[in-house]
């Protein structure tokens, strides 16, 4: 009997090893498991450090709290994150609360990106690709009882972690949970310049059961709680009073032993999210604003796997509803409040169907085909919003139907010292609400009011990839990748110089429009050597280009980067020297309102020590204490400067 | 004034209702009106008219002053949304009712409506523009009359309004005196009377019920009228023809606007219509510039020195 918690640990498995194709499937492993990448911060680094071990991944930063990840340099938009399967989206208007930020370290096992169109299946709308968070559950037949603590400490920002967590575990039943808290302060740019606004609390609880129904069947419920309050935004003109959200699901599993099938897994799942902005703390707020979004998504979806001969497949159907709602009201001194509403309670119903097939070929050679089709509807609820909707575009329909879908194929070959694989797919997404029907969003990237566009067509792209793994011995081996995906109706804002900015001190509006094609291509260059058995070395080479139609730069695309890492680990000790930088950013987007970022290099060291059932884990970030930004700080807000940082675990 | 609208709407849903079920008679002894005594009479109306009107006037209110008592036979009352009066332009609505059956009067007609102002500091007097006419208000159903009144100033300390009409009820006239009524003061954030002078003449601009706007796309009317000359005569609408520019602007909001407003321009019932789009709520700042049909510019469109028209009705959503 394979026990469910074997299965998902194996699917964990999966995705770092069993990825036959191509090493386009990453994990960063956020709990105290094996495999996979890892912060050096352990399990008291926020998922936004987690994610940064992700090589694809870099996240936009608007302050010290929810960073935005980015995928193969594209924005949510492009991307699809799940948790553990279940589709949940941000409340923001203003993309303060990326999804990943509703979570914690603790509730999580695991997060796995898988690049590019080749998404999880229950991801939709991938174009870059589909991070799914899997959450921490203690499983059948693990350790019987497992306690865990952490504390942290960082001394920039005076940032303290708290969590403690406990399992209990048997055959037929298991049970986890834990609680987390985060607070911090102001932090200090390199040089020492206070960065006010950018501080935040957080509190996270979270609880797994799983009752073992019969020796096949398995039930599984989650619940996590989540609330951050008072998170300071220093990139942007508001902060965050309340950003809340409470999710919930509850699977049935069932699992063969024996046969062409594996297991089934049929999940039902609710999440909402209340997200309130504040600007009362701000000085000089010429007019102060309430803008309260909501987000609430209910769905299910149910996963069959199994295998055959070479084969091993999953079949999987979904379905969700999403409702979102937010408004804007304005408080001018004296006068009336003004009014309108910024997502006009769109409510998208989608289905979906997705089939993945891993085929193991003879002579070392693996194949790997998965597919998408979505269906889905949209009505705008909210009559006040639809009919400034209107204004805009007369004769607009309060009903939208998109059909979406993705298919990619990947091939791999295995020498005795290299791997060759390569890679092709085809995939659209439908605009998102912001996209298709958002009104009046201020961007302050670029200083324009937005006006989405519900007339967008579907944006689509081609995906061609391409990897060489090149490994001549155990000491030293060689990974260059590359990737270049040819959008066609790529959706992007443009000036419309007819219409009349909103926000006060907004350069015009934009509206969201289809550009008929662009280009993002990205490569990179690893290189790693064991140079003793001790002592290993890594480094990394990335670039990035995106064009418009225009051959133009598309914003928000990496300049250079590169990263050194040398690492010494011995025993219960590990040590470890990096060095992370960006060239200049040459080729920014000026259309776009980006600015010129400078070059940056930055120095981190870090130990970690294992006693007992202890794990100190202590370093300095920035240790020659730079001031910079890089390429993906809004509006070039300042990093951290030099910042020591302690952290104990504690595992029983 | 949402009500007026509704109860507009209901009344020509009521029309069109009845054409459809005009030999569905059989519930007719079913059906009863308060104080209202059914008696086969011919100036009254039908059953069916009745309901109709009963049910439009749940949505108004009585100008109690306005009311008038003719030959002790009929009296003729007045209505509107709210039953008060205010600055800028009210709709009022004539309904006459036979006293001895509290049925309503089929035909009737209404004339000689006179608002005067009687500023008592300066014993002065002038009247305020007013509508073309009282009229039916649909061809086909005559017992519902229709006429406005746009008030140039309120009721205050330096003077006091007063309304007079006569009415005709088959053959019967009779009028109301000079009634003293209350006109009340618009609250901040709404102006929705302008004046300009031209040549000789003093033109008002009316814009009527401003408060059915919402966010969004709305349908525009207004009223020009030109001062009588002699002042305590009701000011007609004026013969000349204008176009009228029209550029809704926020002043809380860096003098945001909208986009595609459409100028207004005199349709055939000597109105004014146009389009407003309005992106959200709070004060908008509705900035006109009248021009002749040539194109030449009367009145406002002066750019004082936020670069607009010092000529604008205020309405605040």
């Amino acid at each position: 009997m394979i026990s469910l918690f074997l299965l998902s640990l194996a699917t964990l498995q999966g995705d770092t090893i069993a990825s036959p194709s191509r090493q386009i499937d990453e994990v960063v492993v956020v709990s105290n498991r094996q495999g996979g990448k890892r912060s050096i911060k352990g399990q008291v680094a926020s998922i936004d450090e987690h994610l940064s071990q992700l090589s694809r991944v870099s996240l936009v930063r608007r302050g010290s709290y929810a960073w935005e990840p980015m995928v193969n340099n594209m924005q949510t938009e492009r991307l699809s994150t799940t948790i553990d399967g279940m589709k949940i989206f941000y409340a923001c208007t203003d993309k303060m609360d990326p999804v990943t930020s509703y979570v914690e370290s603790g509730n999580l096992q695991s997060i796995s990106l898988n690049a590019g169109l080749n998404g999880n299946p229950q991801a939709t709308g991938n174009i870059g690709g589909a991070l799914d968070l899997r959450l921490r559950k203690a499983g059948f037949d693990a350790d019987p009882f497992a306690l865990s603590a952490q504390a942290g400490y960082e001394a920039n920002g005076h940032l303290q972690v708290y969590g403690a967590d406990a399992a209990y575990s048997s055959h037929r039943f298991y049970i986890n949970g834990g609680l987390f808290y985060r607070h911090a302060d102001n932090y200090k740019t390199g040089g020492g310049y206070e960065i006010p606004f950018s501080q935040f609390h957080k509190y996270n609880a979270f609880a797994n059961i799983g009752v073992r129904l019969a020796e096949h069947d398995a039930v599984e419920g989650v619940v996590i709680v989540d609330h951050a309050g008072d998170v300071g935004y220093p990139a942007l003109a508001m902060d965050v009073k309340r950003a809340d959200t409470f999710i919930t699901s509850i699977a049935h599993r069932h699992t063969w032993s024996q046969g062409v099938l594996d297991s089934w897994e049929t999940k039902v799942y609710f999440n909402h999210i209340l997200h309130d902005m504040d600007d009362t703390k701000r000085p000089d707020v010429v007019i102060h604003m309430d803008m309260p979004g909501r987000s609430t998504t209910a769905g299910f979806y149910s996963l069959l796997a199994g295998s055959y001969k070479r084969h091993s497949f999953q079949f999987n159907a979904d379905g969700y509803f999403n409702r979102l709602f937010a408004d804007m009201t304005m408080y001018p001194g004296g006068a009336a409040p003004m009014y309108m509403v910024t997502w006009p309670d769109v409510h998208t119903y989608n289905t979906g169907l997705a089939a993945t097939d891993d085929i193991m070929l003879p002579n070392n050679q693996a194949l790997r085909l998965s597919a998408k089709l979505a269906w889905q509807q949209q009505y705008l609820c909210n009559h006040e919003g639809y009919e400034a909707l209107k204004v805009f575009f007369p004769g607009i329909d309060d009903h939208y139907q998109q059909l979406t879908g993705r298919i990619a194929t990947s091939y791999s070959l295995s020498f005795s010292s290299s791997i060759l694989s390569i890679g092709a797919g085809w995939g659209c997404r439908a605009p998102t609400v912001t996209e298709a029907y958002g009104y009046y969003l201020n961007n302050t990237f670029d200083k324009y009011d937005y006006i989405g566009n519900p007339r967008l067509s579907n944006e689509s792209a081609i995906e061609a990839n391409a990897a060489f793994k090149w490994q001549p011995s155990g000491q030293f081996s060689l990974d260059v990748d590359a990737d270049v995906f040819f959008f066609s109706n790529y959706i992007i804002g443009s000036f419309e110089p007819r219409l009349s900015a909103m926000t006060l001190g907004a350069a015009g509006v934009k509206v969201y429009h289809n550009i008929p094609h662009a280009t993002i291509a990205n490569a990179s260059l690893t290189a790693k050597w064991n140079i003793t058995g001790s002592i290993q070395a890594e480094s990394t080479l990335g670039w990035a280009t995106g064009r418009d139609d225009a051959g133009d730069a598309l914003p928000l695309i990496s300049p250079l980067s590169y990263s050194a890492r040398l690492a010494y680990h011995k025993k219960s000790l590990l040590v470890q020297a990096e060095m992370r930088g960006n060239a200049r950013q040459s080729d920014y987007a000026a259309k776009y309102g980006e600015t010129l970022t400078a070059a940056w290099t930055v120095f981190n060291l870090s130990s970690q020590y294992s006693i007992g059932n202890f794990t100190i884990r202590t370093g300095i970030e920035n240790l020659f204490d730079r001031l910079y930004s890089t390429y993906a700080d809004w509006n070039e807000i300042p990093q951290k400067g030099r910042n020591i940082y302690i952290n104990l675990s504690f595992d029983l | 004034m949402k009500k007026i609208f509704l109860s507009l709407a209901a009344l020509a849903f009521l029309f069109t209702a009845t054409s459809c079920n005009s030999n569905d008679d059989d519930g007719q002894q079913e059906i009863k009106i308060p104080g209202i005594t059914f008696d086969g009479d011919v100036e009254c109306c039908s059953v069916e008219e009745a309901v109709q009107i009963y049910q439009f006037l749940q949505t108004v209110n009585i100008i109690p002053e306005l009311t008038t008592v003719i030959d002790g036979q009929y009296t003729v009352s007045v209505y509107n949304s709210t039953g008060t009066l205010h600055t800028g332009y009210n709709d009022l609505y004539f309904i006459a009712n036979k006293v001895a059956s509290g049925n309503y009067i089929k035909e009737f007609s209404v004339s000689g409506i006179s608002p005067v102002m009687l500023m008592t500091k300066m014993n002065m007097k002038h009247s305020t523009p007013i509508s073309g006419g009282i009229k039916s208000f649909n061809s086909s159903f005559t017992a519902v009359k229709h006429g406005w009144i746009s008030f140039v100033m309120p009721t205050s300390e330096s003077g006091y309004w007063t309304i007079g009409y006569d009415a005709n009820v088959l053959g019967h006239k009779g009028s109301l005196a000079a009634a003293e009524i209350n006109v009340g003061a618009l609250p901040a954030g709404q102006e929705w009377i302008k004046s300009f002078k031209s040549g000789d003449n003093t033109y008002y601009l009316s814009l009527v019920n401003p408060t059915s706007f919402g966010t969004g796309s709305n349908d525009v009317q207004a009223y020009v009228s030109v001062k009588s000359p002699v002042a305590v005569d009701p000011y007609e609408l004026a013969s000349d023809e204008f176009v009228i520019d029209i550029d809704p602007r926020m002043p809380d909001m860096g003098n945001h606007t909208s986009p595609d407003n459409s100028a207004l321009k005199r349709s055939t019932d000597g109105s004014y219509r146009g389009t407003i789009n309005l992106t959200m709520t709070g004060l908008w700042r509705i900035h006109l510039t009248v021009k002749d049909l040539q194109g030449n510019i009367v009145a406002g469109g002066d750019n004082i020195k936020d670069g607009f028209s010092s000529l604008f009705w205020d309405v605040t959503l």
